[in-house]
């Protein structure tokens, strides 16, 4: 699957390394979403995508 | 659309501390955004459809200061959501350094790291419970104050650097602030309130430590357009943000777990399993408060067949939309286990809560250790006896619980 982040978009809330910290990290100054891996293993879709639902800035797109 | 025919007033009173006034279910459905008066006597829009109030959270056409702010609706007599706030001309910037300057402290992975230190809290407050309930000849304790008040206050003064021995104090300033009595009480507590944190920033400024008041002191001294007043205010609004929602949502969390005995036992089946899931679902369901998310349209805009001028007030009932039928099954009814996993209960856009994963990370820490160390646990007072705070936040003042 391939995961892209909208940094611009973001607004550093930490939904999405609550959902799958392996995917998503928050960058330490100021919060703003980082890609660990942007093209995790299929097992990990229902968690991503459930980064993806719960983002309050709609900042995450996911392509299966 | 009888309903919208005449200004509703709001409050609408609720049956419980759980549910809602039915009326909020009629309104979804036939007017989504209607016109109401407020507590204080003011016109304004009342929206409680889900995919609205989504959508107007995330639009930057309303924002919370207002153009012309002496002619503002005025929403509550108490000093919390009450009017605008903020400087029209620089909300976005003002509130755009805010985030930059707490979003890090408060980060999903700096939350984790205090888990450990969450849990050893927990487990002493049970332990002392434990001691009480062996005490008690009716064999009740209190969770609200032996456990649900001391964990997120204990919490909230170790992140922003606040004595913990001013807990009394600054709590008891934060009711009258959300008091939705009559009287300008709710405005000097704020005025008190704002006197005590500037003794507070001035005495740690000679001597900043690593804590979240000490970076914002840092940050106004190095920034000439961070107005002091303005960090006065935002640490006033973290200490009581802080404390009094996570305080509401535990509680209101035990009584849906414990009035939901099935939810409970499950829960006490499975803890770490099941904990995330719950939580969750006492996010979407608790709803504390009567009223809603507040904002002022900066210009005309059309929502839903209303016509929305610049200035007016909107109430954006989040309690209400976490309820829509519309997007949940048996909206109604506490069910972890439903297919639907968001909620706005910690709202959305670029408002979303920034204790979100604080607020988390202590429900999770609370929620699993009662359900392992305590799993007989039942409320010893039917749930129509528990007395509701008559403040903005609302939540219960005491739990009794035995087991
Ligand atoms: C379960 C507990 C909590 C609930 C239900 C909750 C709920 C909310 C909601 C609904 C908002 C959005 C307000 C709006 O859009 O107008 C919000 C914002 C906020 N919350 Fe929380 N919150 C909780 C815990 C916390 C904690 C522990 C803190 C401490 C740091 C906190 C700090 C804030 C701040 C600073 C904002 C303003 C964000 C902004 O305007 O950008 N909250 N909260
Ligand atoms: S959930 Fe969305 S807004 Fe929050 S940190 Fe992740 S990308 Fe940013």
């Amino acid at each position: 699957m391939k995961v892209t982040v909208d940094q611009g978009k973001c607004v550093g809330s930490g939904q999405c390394v609550l959902a799958a910290d392996d995917v998503f990290d928050q960058r330490d100054e100021d919060g703003i979403v980082t890609l660990l891996d942007a093209d995790p293993p299929a097992g990990r879709l229902t968690d991503v995508r459930h980064a993806a639902l719960v983002c309050p800035a709609s900042a995450i797109i996911v392509e299966e | 659309m009888s309903v919208a025919a005449e200004r509703l007033q709001l409050p609408f009173a609720r049956p419980n501390v759980l549910d809602l006034a039915p009326l909020y279910e009629v309104l979804r459905r036939e007017a989504p955004i209607t016109p109401v008066t407020t507590p204080a006597g003011d016109p304004a829009w009342l929206v409680t459809r889900f995919e609205e109030v989504r959508d107007l959270l995330s639009d930057k056409r309303l924002g919370r200061s207002h153009p012309e702010p002496e002619r503002a609706s005025r929403i509550t007599t108490a000093a919390v959501q009450d009017g605008p706030t903020g400087n029209y001309e620089t909300e976005e910037a003002d509130h755009a350094r805010m985030r930059r300057l707490l979003t890090p402290a408060f980060s999903a992975k700096r939350m984790r790291m205090l888990s450990d230190y969450m849990q050893q809290l927990v487990d002493g407050y049970v332990d002392q419970l434990l001691v009480e309930y062996a005490d008690a000849t009716d064999g009740v304790v209190d969770l609200h104050t032996g456990l649900a008040f001391p964990l997120p206050v204990a919490v909230i003064c170790r992140l922003l650097g606040v004595p913990e021995s001013d807990t009394v104090y600054f709590h008891s300033l934060s009711e009258r602030m959300a008091s939705l009595g009559t009287g300008d009480d709710a405005h000097q507590a704020r005025e008190e309130f704002n006197r005590y944190m500037i003794g507070l920033v001035e005495t740690k400024r000679p001597d900043l430590g690593e804590d979240v008041i000490s970076d914002l002191i840092r940050a106004q001294s190095a920034d000439e357009t961070f107005d002091y007043g303005e960090m006065v205010r935002l640490c006033v609004g973290l200490l009581f943000a802080g404390h009094e929602t996570t305080v509401n949502r535990i509680g209101l969390g035990a009584l849906f777990l414990l009035t939901h005995r099935d939810q409970w036992e499950a829960l006490t089946a499975d803890p770490v399993g099941r904990v995330n899931a719950t939580v969750e679902e006492i996010m979407r369901l608790g709803a504390p408060g009567d009223l809603g998310l507040l904002r002022y349209a900066h210009t005309d805009l059309d929502v839903a067949g209303a016509t929305i001028r610049r200035g007016d007030a909107v109430i954006l009932s989040i309690n209400a939309a976490n309820r829509d039928a519309s997007v949940y099954s048996d909206a109604e009814t506490f069910d972890p286990d439903r297919p639907e996993r968001t909620h706005l209960g910690f709202g959305h856009g670029s408002h979303f809560c920034i204790g979100a994963s604080l607020a988390r990370t202590e429900l999770r820490v609370v929620f699993t250790t009662l359900a392992r160390r305590l799993p007989g646990l039942r409320l010893a007072k039917e749930l129509d006896e528990l007395e509701v705070r008559p403040t903005l936040t609302g939540g219960v003042t005491s739990l009794p619980v035995t087991w």
